[in-house]
């Protein structure tokens, strides 16, 4: 060690080794923690999907969501298709009509029916003037060497019991319900139903919660006992209840009705959470300050007490939109919900039950649609509560 | 009077997302038999971390990496889990800072003293029952008898810090860890609290360590002392020599912003410029350079052995190497404490 | 059994608790039934409308039991007295049936569903949740988390019908409809089970770690307590208070099983009536089973208070002590 070393240091030189990390905004710090959460990622991703496929799907489909075919009721959406010409395929239904169909899988007609034998479980089909044999008694069959076979194709003094293969339905890629109406613009449509409904429901919730809630918060004293009270006898039995009463009661199946419906039961869950918010914010400087100055009592509501809590505000919005989801999902499979033809999830669902054994693409697509919205909703509002906690801050 | 506790450079890093935080960089002390000793220190310094370390309660993702703590000749660095929990309660015992939270909400305190007791003692229920209310009364609280079947929710601050001694002591350990016992508390309360402390050390001749960052504490209650900056030991000295003449530029600086004298000459509170090192990264050197009135080159550029100003004081800083420039009485010495 | 009696001298606190917990019950049943005697008072075609279109065994039934020519605060009062003798009516569309009949053919029914699926949330549950949080973030703890996450979004009739479909259409291991062999019961349990169950889960993970980072877990720890009785005793006992605020409410609404999983089920329980009767507007059965489903979840809500003042010192006993 020389002399040099024991030499003093210039001040400047000092200050360097001292690490000020930059300080983010709120926001900005909220935005980085969620976007390192991957399933809030997913989350995001798929409610955006969802939405546009609500707005956009069913303007892009070749049909509406009423339009029905008699011909190709109840068709799936993957089709053994069994070939009798070059050129010509059929596809038997699970009610025994016979569908000609193209080697891609696209629906052209239904076959007339010239035949039926139910004791020997015979049916024949014209096409184009050649007979076209099915025979199902194989189905019920208990030789083991039958086991997998339903029926046999016989055209042209050919017996066939295997397909020939398998195709997608070109013609309906989610299938046909049972009107012969499209699945897949049906869901879509239904998406439009139940996002709208949740969506209008939630912030009706917001507006009435919020107010209310801080309304109690911030008064406090005998008003808020009373507000509370008040909140917590309706708390005391499950909503779903009172949804369910007031639509026998209302009787009417209209959208709005849903809406108004749900919006005016679920609004105390956010007016509990509203007035914590408002009760810890309350007694801090910047209120107290505001008050002194002579800030109208609305004005502090919304313009300074509500932005604080706009954390808590958020998360509960975003778990709030699937539980509207359900609700809605529910009511209608229940048979309180939107009206035929308009189509909800739930509505879908519903009707698609008793064909469950026999189609259930009829089910799962509507169902699918169901839980995939309230996966992305709960993935982003678990993401939204974690990075919006305080005590995870850094920075 | 002979030594209960010697920690030899103990190092002790946190694994996070981030990186590994260095709480604790090199620490060394001896404590003996009876004596109280105090560690001081602002927050993040390290002191907190270290006495957790010498019993094992260091949770993941922390570890000690390095160092050995030798209790009664015992090493307790590495030792199994089992027989760490032997030792704690028994031999050492610790209290923590805030009383409000430091006790089960759910049992009652008389149970929850009585379930130490029994884990490390050989005697029956009914007797353990009974010295819990000796040892509530030992600690000043009132009508033992009917309080011991309370809950802590209806204990004071106070009560319920006298509790947790009551607690700590109930095996009669060798060494009790204080880690700033009296922060949360009244100033009066803090007084009888110290008073409850300097107590039992004189008359079971515990030895205890009490952790703080209140110098007025330090000054009361310990025989010596050890200053802690940036997870490092800055200055080891005994009490009177700590505040005589204190022979670091940290220590010094702590003194000048504590207000102290309350006689007549009114000074101004000098406060110490800058803030406290980011452990993720340390400043390579001492930890204390960047805010250091005398840096000098080589201070940034390594830490300072510990040198030994007296037999019982020493401090790291290299304002005591005989090539520095004399500062205003820095003791220039050439002996350097082993570690 | 001594802590009964300490419980016991207590008491005048507790009484308090108990009292207002009880009188608070039965003021929001009175409540709940009030307001469904005006709403069907003031539904059309409802038990006391005159324009009805209903067979004439069921009107002469509904005609003796709500006198329609007594003044209001008569028929109200008549109301309110059948129903503390639990008469709820005729119903509509059950012919020469009373709703309470109905109910109790239909309550047992969902009951064996409800307690078995409740076993099962409890049994499963609880001990998944503690073991995500003890091994937090490892492997474990990620796989219970993901199928809890499932579980508590994936709706219950989104389970039942896929659950129906594969293993009773595809696999053909259990039966289509009704409660006839044992294997019957799994598909209900499971869709009736779902969403409590990973709630549960969820609950007692958040709850337990919760718990394991405050300042007595550390306490006990010091004390050298041994690391096992640290969780299960220490932890746990306070980790399990907001699961019991959960699960009071849960049994009564899994007890009275889900309307639309015995609907997929075709299950003839309290709920499927339910279903029926909102569909074919029988609306004495409406509100019969509304207030029932009312009146046992709020005396679940009135159990889960009541053990919750023995599980939580700080309900039963408020009051400080000086220093």
């Amino acid at each position: 060690m020389t002399k040099k070393d024991f030499e003093f240091i210039d001040s400047s030189k000092k200050l360097d080794k001292e690490q000020i990390r930059p300080s983010l905004k709120y926001w900005e710090d909220v935005w980085r923690r969620l976007k390192k959460n991957k399933l809030a990622m997913v989350g995001i991703i798929g409610i955006v999907l969802i939405t546009l496929t609500a707005i956009f799907g069913p303007l892009l489909t070749r049909y509406t969501y009423y339009e029905q075919r008699n011909e190709f009721i109840n068709t799936p959406p993957v089709l053994q298709i069994y070939q009798i010409e070059e050129d010509a395929y059929i596809y038997l239904t699970k009610q025994y009509y016979l569908l000609l169909v193209t080697e891609k899988g696209e629906l052209v007609e239904r076959l007339e029916e010239t035949s039926s034998n139910t004791t020997l479980r015979l049916k024949t089909y014209d096409y184009l003037g050649e007979e076209i044999l099915i025979n199902y008694t194989y189905k019920f069959s208990t030789d083991p060497a039958y086991k997998n076979i339903d029926f046999s194709v016989t055209y042209k003094d050919v017996e066939t019991f295997e397909k020939t293969k398998s195709v997608l339905n070109r013609t309906y890629p989610f299938g046909s319900d049972s009107l012969g109406r499209d699945v897949m613009t049906r869901v879509m449509y239904g998406a439009r139903i139940s996002l709208t409904v949740a969506l209008v429901a939630t912030i009706v919730n917001l507006l009435i919660g919020v107010t209310y809630g801080a309304i109690s918060g911030l008064e406090g004293g005998k008003i808020d006992n009373v507000m509370m009270r008040i909140v917590d006898i309706i708390n005391s039995i499950p909503l779903l209840l009172y949804v369910i009463l007031l639509m026998v009661w209302l009787n009417n199946r209209g959208l709005w009705t849903i809406i108004i419906t749900l919006g005016s039961v679920y609004w105390v869950g956010m007016a509990r959470l509203v007035r914590g918010q408002v009760l810890s914010l309350k007694n801090q400087e910047f209120v107290l300050a505001a008050r002194m100055l002579g800030v109208s009592k609305t004005k502090i509501i919304y313009r300074h007490l509500v932005p604080n809590a706009m954390g808590s505000i958020i998360v509960a919005m975003t778990m709030m939109i699937p539980t509207a989801v359900f609700t809605e999902s529910f009511l209608s499979f229940i048979g309180l919900g939107v009206s035929a033809p308009q189509a909800s999830w739930g509505t879908l669902a519903s009707d698609a039950l008793g064909g469950l054994t026999n189609y259930p693409y009829q089910l799962f697509f509507p169902a699918f649609a169901i839980a995939l919205t309230m996966l992305a909703f709960n993935f982003l509002g678990d993401g939204l509560r974690t990075a919006l906690d305080p005590r995870l801050r850094k920075g | 009077m002979s030594i209960l506790l010697e920690v030899i450079n103990l190092h002790t890093s946190f694994f996070t997302h981030q990186g590994e935080v260095k709480a604790v960089r090199g620490l060394s002390f001896v404590l003996e038999h009876g004596e109280i000793l105090g560690i001081v220190g602002e927050s993040g310094s390290g002191k907190s971390v270290s006495s957790m370390s010498l019993i094992g309660l260091v949770d993941e993702p922390g570890k000690i990496i390095q160092g050995s703590v030798l209790f009664d000749g015992k090493e307790l660095v590495g030792l199994p889990k089992k027989e760490l929990e032997n030792i704690r309660g028994k031999e050492i015992s610790m209290i923590f800072q805030d009383p409000m939270t430091s006790l089960n909400p759910v049992f009652r305190i008389g149970s929850q003293i009585v379930e130490v007791i029994m884990r490390h003692t050989q005697i029956t229920r009914v007797d353990a029952e009974k010295k819990a209310v000796d040892l509530l009364e030992l600690v000043g609280i009132p009508e033992a008898k009917d309080r011991i079947k309370s809950y802590p929710h209806q204990f004071s601050g106070g009560m319920r810090q006298r509790a947790m001694i009551a607690m700590a002591i109930s095996c009669d350990p060798k060494l009790l860890i204080a880690d700033e016992p009296t922060t949360a508390l009244d100033v009066t309360i803090q007084a009888q609290i110290l008073e409850l402390m300097r107590d039992l050390n004189k008359k079971l001749n515990t030895s205890v360590i009490l952790i703080t960052h209140d110098l007025g504490v330090v000054a009361e209650t310990c025989d010596k002392v050890i200053v802690m900056y940036g997870g490092m030991v800055m200055e080891n000295a005994s009490v009177l020599e700590l505040f005589d003449n204190p022979q670091h530029p940290y220590t010094r600086g702590l003194m000048k912003s504590v207000p102290k004298d309350v006689s007549g000459t009114r000074t101004r509170l000098e406060p110490i410029a800058g803030t406290p090192p980011d452990l993720l990264k340390p400043p390579p050197g001492c930890p204390f350079s960047p805010r250091c009135p005398h840096t000098m080159e080589i201070c940034i550029q390594e830490a300072a052995p510990m040198f030994k100003i007296t037999d019982t004081q020493s401090a790291s800083c290299w304002l005591h190497h005989k090539k520095a420039p004399s500062v205003l009485n820095y003791i220039k010495t050439t002996e350097e404490v082993d570690s | 059994m001594s802590s009964f009696f300490t419980y016991w001298g207590e008491s005048n606190q507790l009484g308090n608790y108990y009292v207002k917990r009880i009188l608070s019950a039965l003021f929001t049943l009175f409540l709940i039934a009030t307001i469904t005697f005006f709403m069907m008072h003031a539904l059309p075609g409802g038990p006391f409308s005159r324009e009805r279109a209903l067979p004439a065994a069921v009107e002469a039934a509904l005609n003796a039991k709500y006198n329609l020519d007594a003044p209001l605060l008569v028929q109200y009062t008549d109301y309110m007295w059948g129903l503390i003798r639990f008469d709820l009516g005729p119903s509509f569309r059950h012919l020469g049936r009373t709703v309470q009949g109905l109910i109790a053919t239909g309550f047992p029914i969902s009951a064996k569903i409800g307690i078995l699926s409740v076993l099962a949330i409890l049994v499963f549950g609880l001990p998944l949740g503690i073991i995500s949080a003890l091994k937090q973030n490892r492997p474990a703890d990620y796989m219970v988390m993901f199928l809890a996450t499932l579980g508590v979004t994936i709706p219950s009739f989104v389970i039942a019908t896929v659950f129906l479909y594969v293993f009773s259409g595809l696999l053909g291991w259990v039966p289509a409809f009704g409660l006839t062999k044992f294997s019957s019961y799994i598909g209900p349990v499971i869709a009736l089970s779902g969403y409590s169950l990973s709630f549960v889960t969820r609950l007692t993970r958040s709850s337990m770690l919760e718990v394991l980072s405050q300042d007595y877990i550390r306490t006990a720890r010091a004390n050298g307590i041994p690391e096992w009785k640290v969780l299960y005793k220490h932890a746990l006992k306070n980790a399990l208070i907001p699961v019991v605020t959960y699960v009071g409410p849960m049994i009564a609404a899994v007890l009275t099983g889900s309307f639309v999983v015995e609907r997929i089920f075709s299950i003839g329980g309290i709920g499927r009536y339910f279903v029926d009767s909102v569909g074919t507007r029988d609306y004495t059965m409406i509100m019969g089973i509304t207030i029932f489903y009312a009146a046992l979840y709020i005396i679940m809500v009135l159990l889960v208070d009541i053990a919750y003042s023995f599980i939580d010192p700080r309900i039963r006993l408020g009051k400080k002590m000086e220093d």
